[in-house]
C-alpha cells in the first residue's frame, strides 16, 4: 500500500466512523438545542438499541455471520430491524423525558442532568444484569463484498452506513426545517414562553424531540451492530462520549453541525492511528476540541439558538 | 496502603484466629474459612464462573469426604468485576482484598483471576499476612523478587501470593518460541490491551520474538473500551506482517478477532490464555476466531482423561464444563485443604501464618501432578500449552473443544 492508498483507506474508515459518531450526535443536539440539557442517557439508550436490533434480527432467523442474506429479503431484514429498534428506542427516550425529566423541567440546577446519568446507568447495568456481561456476537447478514479503490479496500457495509446515515440526516433536516412540527421546534429553541404563547405545545415538542434523538441512537446501534458484529452492555460510554464531543465540536444544537462533528472526529481518530499511534487519538481529539472551543466557543457552526437568554 | 484503623483490626483480626488455632486442637468444629476472588461481573464472566466452582468444588469435597478430621472449610465468594469496567476492577479487587483481610476468619484465599487485580490485592494481602493461590493469574512482577517492595512490602517480604499456574515470564516467551520454530513467523505486529496482563505479556513475548530473529514491525496499545480498531489494523495492514500477537483479555480480544478477520484476514493470529475460553468464541464467534493460537500458562488437562472422574463430578454439580483454570483453580484450593491437614496432624495451630509456612514446604499431588511453589510463591513447574481454534460444526459455537490441542510451547 502506498502513502496515498492508506490515506484513501483510512478516509474510508473514519468517514464510517463519523456517520455512526454523527447519529448518535443528533440525539445530544436536539435534546441539547430545545432544553439546554445534556443527556447521558443517550448513551444506554444507543447500547440498549444494539441488544433491541439484536434481538429483532435474531428472531428473524439471523444467528452469527452464519446466515447471508441478498436482494430484498435483506433489504427487507434490514429495514425491519430499523424500524423496530428505532421505535424502541424513540419510546425510551419518549418514556425517561416523560416520566422522569418533565418532572424536574421547573427544577433549576443540574437535577435533570444528574438524573440522566442515573438513568444511563439503570439502563447499562439492567442490561448487565438481565442479559449479562459477556460479549455477544451481532448478528450480520450482509455478504462480504470488498470493493478495490487502487489499494484500498471497501467492504459493502460502508458505503451502506454512509447511505442509511444519510438519509436518516437529510430526512431530519428537512423535519426540523420545513414541517410544522419543526418549526413549533425550533421556536421553542429560541424561547419556550413565547412559544407557548403563540400556541406551541411545548411539552409534546419535548417528546418529539427525544423521541427523534432517541430514535436516531437506534439507527446508530443497528449501523455500530452490523459494522463491528459485537455489543456489550458498556458499548454506550465510548462511543457516547465521542459523539457528544462531535456535538460541541460542532456547536452543540445545531443539526449540521452535529454532522460535520461526528465525520471530522471519525477521521481524526483513524488518522491519529495511521499517523501518530493508536494510543493518542483521544488525546488529539480531545485537544482539538479544546482549540476550537477556545478560538469558537459556540464550536465550528455555531449554536442555533443566539437569541435564548 | 491500609488505613491505620483497618492494620488494627487485622493485627486484631490475626490475633483472634491464633487464638481460634490454638483452641481448635481441643474441640470438634474449626472452620476455615476461604475467600474467593474471580472477575464474576463483565467480559471474562463465563470463566471467572468456572474458576470460582472449581475452588467451590474442591472445598466441599472436602468437607464431604472429612479430609481433616475436626476442620471444616467455608468459603465466600468476591466478585472483582464491576459495571462501570466491563470487566474486572483493579479498585474493586483493593475493596475485596481489604474485607478478606479484616474479617479474621479468613485464613487463605483463592484467587484472583486477573492479574490486574492481582497487583491490587497482593500488597494489602501481604499488610494482612493473609495468603492467596491464584489459578490463572499470570503476570510475573507480582511474585519477582525485583518488586517485593511494591507487592509484598510487609513480613520481610515474605511471599503471599502463590499460583498453581506458571507466569507470563514463560507463557509470552515459550509461546514467541512457537511463533519463530513451529509457524515459521518472520515479521510480526504485537497489540496489547493496556492492562497489567496485557501489556506484561505483550512485552515478555516482545522480547523473545527479537532473540529468535523475528521481526517485530510495531507495538501498540488498545483502548479496551474503544469499539473501532479498523484504523490500527489498516496501519498494520500496511506494514504486510505474516503474524499478530494480541497480549489481553476478551473485552479487546473480540472486538480484534472480528476486525482483524476483515481486515487482515491472512494473517496468522495468536495470542495468551486471555482469550482462552467460551467468552472469546461466544463474543468473536466464527469465522473471526477461526486460527487463532493461544496458549494457557500450564498442562491441558480439560477434557482428558487424566481428569475424567473430576469433570463428571463438575458437570453434575454445576452443569458447566470444565476448562484447564477450573483445574488449576481446583488445584489452588485443594493446596490450601492439603497445607490445613498436614497443620491438623501436626496438631500445630490453624492461622494465617501456619499456613503461609507450610505452603512453603509443602508439595501436593493435583490434577495437574505435584504442585510445589519456590521462594516467591510461583510454581515450580514452567509448562505452556498451546491451542489453536478450529471449528467443529456439530459442537456448541461456545464449546471448550472448539480449542484444539496442539502441544507444549518449546520452554524458553
Amino acid at each position: 500500500m502506498t502513502g496515498f492508498d492508506l490515506f484513501v483507506q483510512q478516509t474510508i474508515n473514519g468517514l464510517t466512523l463519523g456517520a455512526m459518531y454523527s447519529l448518535l450526535a443528533l440525539g445530544f443536539t436536539m435534546v441539547y438545542g430545545i432544553l439546554e440539557l445534556i443527556n447521558f442517557a443517550h448513551f444506554s439508550v444507543f447500547m440498549v438499541g444494539t441488544f433491541v436490533a439484536m434481538g429483532a434480527l435474531q428472531s428473524m432467523g439471523i444467528m452469527g455471520q452464519s446466515v447471508i442474506l441478498t436482494g430484498l429479503p435483506l433489504v427487507g431484514v434490514l429495514l425491519v430491524a430499523l424500524a423496530a429498534t428505532m421505535t424502541v428506542c424513540g419510546c425510551i427516550g419518549m418514556g425517561i423525558e416523560r416520566f422522569f425529566l418533565r418532572r424536574l423541567r421547573s427544577v433549576k440546577g443540574p437535577a435533570q442532568m444528574i438524573t440522566t446519568i442515573g438513568i444511563s446507568y439503570i439502563l447499562s447495568n439492567s442490561v448487565l444484569l438481565f442479559i449479562g456481561g459477556q460479549g455477544f456476537n451481532f448478528p450480520n447478514p450482509i455478504p462480504m463484498l470488498k470493493y478495490h479503490i487502487g489499494g484500498a479496500v471497501m467492504d459493502v457495509r460502508q458505503p451502506l452506513i454512509w447511505a442509511i446515515s444519510a438519509v436518516l440526516m437529510i430526512g431530519l433536516t428537512y423535519f426540523v426545517q420545513s414541517t410544522k412540527l419543526g418549526k413549533a421546534m425550533r421556536a421553542t429553541a429560541q424561547d419556550p414562553e413565547a412559544a407557548r404563547m403563540m400556541g406551541v405545545d411545548v411539552d409534546r415538542v419535548v417528546l418529539t424531540a427525544f423521541f427523534l434523538g432517541s430514535a436516531m441512537a437506534g439507527a446508530a446501534a443497528v449501523v455500530f451492530g452490523l459494522y463491528y458484529n459485537y455489543t456489550n452492555f458498556y458499548i454506550g460510554f465510548d462511543a457516547g462520549l465521542r459523539a457528544f464531543t462531535a456535538a460541541v465540536l460542532g456547536g452543540i444544537g445545531n443539526v449540521p453541525g452535529a454532522m460535520l462533528g461526528g465525520l471530522l472526529i471519525g477521521i481524526i481518530e483513524t488518522m491519529t492511528s495511521q499517523f501518530i499511534s493508536t494510543n493518542w487519538a483521544e488525546v488529539v481529539i480531545f485537544s482539538i476540541l479544546i482549540l476550537v472551543l477556545v478560538f469558537r466557543p459556540a464550536g465550528l457552526l455555531g449554536r442555533v439558538a443566539p437569541n435564548k437568554s | 496502603m491500609l488505613t491505620r484503623r483497618n492494620t488494627f483490626k487485622v493485627a486484631a483480626g490475626v490475633a483472634a484466629t491464633a487464638t481460634l488455632g490454638v483452641a481448635s486442637g481441643a474441640h470438634a468444629a474449626t472452620v476455615v474459612k476461604v475467600g474467593i476472588d474471580a472477575s464474576l461481573t463483565g467480559a471474562d464472566a463465563a470463566a471467572a464462573l468456572r474458576v470460582v466452582d472449581g475452588a467451590i468444588m474442591a472445598f466441599d469435597e472436602a468437607n464431604q469426604l472429612n479430609t481433616v478430621p475436626g476442620v471444616t472449610f467455608a468459603y465466600e465468594k468476591f466478585d472483582d468485576g464491576t459495571a462501570t469496567a466491563g470487566q474486572y476492577d483493579p479498585a474493586q479487587g483493593a475493596i475485596n482484598a481489604r474485607k478478606m483481610v479484616s474479617d479474621p476468619s479468613i485464613l487463605a484465599a483463592v484467587g484472583p483471576e486477573m492479574s490486574g487485580v492481582g497487583k491490587a490485592m497482593s500488597p494489602i494481602l501481604s499488610a494482612g499476612g493473609l495468603i492467596t493461590i491464584t489459578p490463572s493469574s499470570t503476570n510475573p512482577d507480582i511474585t519477582d523478587p525485583k518488586f517485593a517492595s511494591i507487592y509484598r512490602p510487609a513480613d520481610n517480604h515474605a511471599p503471599v501470593y502463590f499460583r498453581t499456574v506458571t507466569t507470563d515470564a514463560y507463557q509470552g516467551p515459550n509461546m514467541a518460541n512457537f511463533f519463530a520454530e513451529t509457524l515459521k513467523a518472520k515479521k510480526i505486529f504485537i497489540l496489547d490491551d493496556s492492562g497489567a496482563y496485557g501489556v506484561g505479556i505483550a512485552n515478555a513475548f516482545e522480547g523473545q520474538a527479537k532473540k529468535k530473529g523475528i521481526q517485530v514491525l510495531g507495538h501498540e496499545k488498545l483502548d479496551p473500551k474503544n469499539p473501532d480498531y479498523t484504523a490500527i489494523l489498516t496501519k498494520i495492514k500496511s506494514l504486510s506482517p505474516d503474524s499478530l500477537y494480541y497480549g489481553g483479555v476478551t473485552q479487546a480480544g473480540a472486538k480484534l478477532a472480528k476486525q482483524s478477520y476483515d481486515i487482515i484476514p491472512r494473517v496468522m493470529k495468536g495470542g495468551g490464555d486471555g482469550i482462552q475460553g467460551a467468552d472469546f468464541l461466544t463474543a468473536g464467534g466464527f469465522p473471526a476466531v477461526e486460527g487463532w493460537y493461544c496458549t494457557i500458562a500450564g498442562p491441558h488437562l480439560a477434557g482428558t482423561d487424566a481428569v475424567a472422574a473430576f469433570t463428571q463430578r463438575y458437570i453434575t454439580r454445576f452443569k458447566i464444563v470444565p476448562d484447564d483454570y477450573a483445574i488449576t483453580s481446583y488445584d489452588a484450593a485443594s493446596v490450601i485443604v492439603a497445607a490445613v491437614k498436614q497443620l491438623a496432624a501436626e496438631k500445630k495451630p490453624i492461622t494465617r501464618a501456619s499456613i503461609r509456612s507450610t505452603l512453603l514446604t509443602i508439595t501436593v499431588p493435583t490434577l495437574q501432578g505435584p504442585v510445589a511453589f519456590d521462594a516467591n510463591g510461583d510454581i515450580k513447574s514452567r509448562i505452556v500449552s498451546v491451542f489453536k481454534i478450529e471449528r467443529d460444526a456439530k459442537k456448541a459455537v461456545n464449546d471448550e473443544s472448539q480449542y484444539v490441542y496442539i502441544g507444549q510451547a518449546p520452554q524458553a
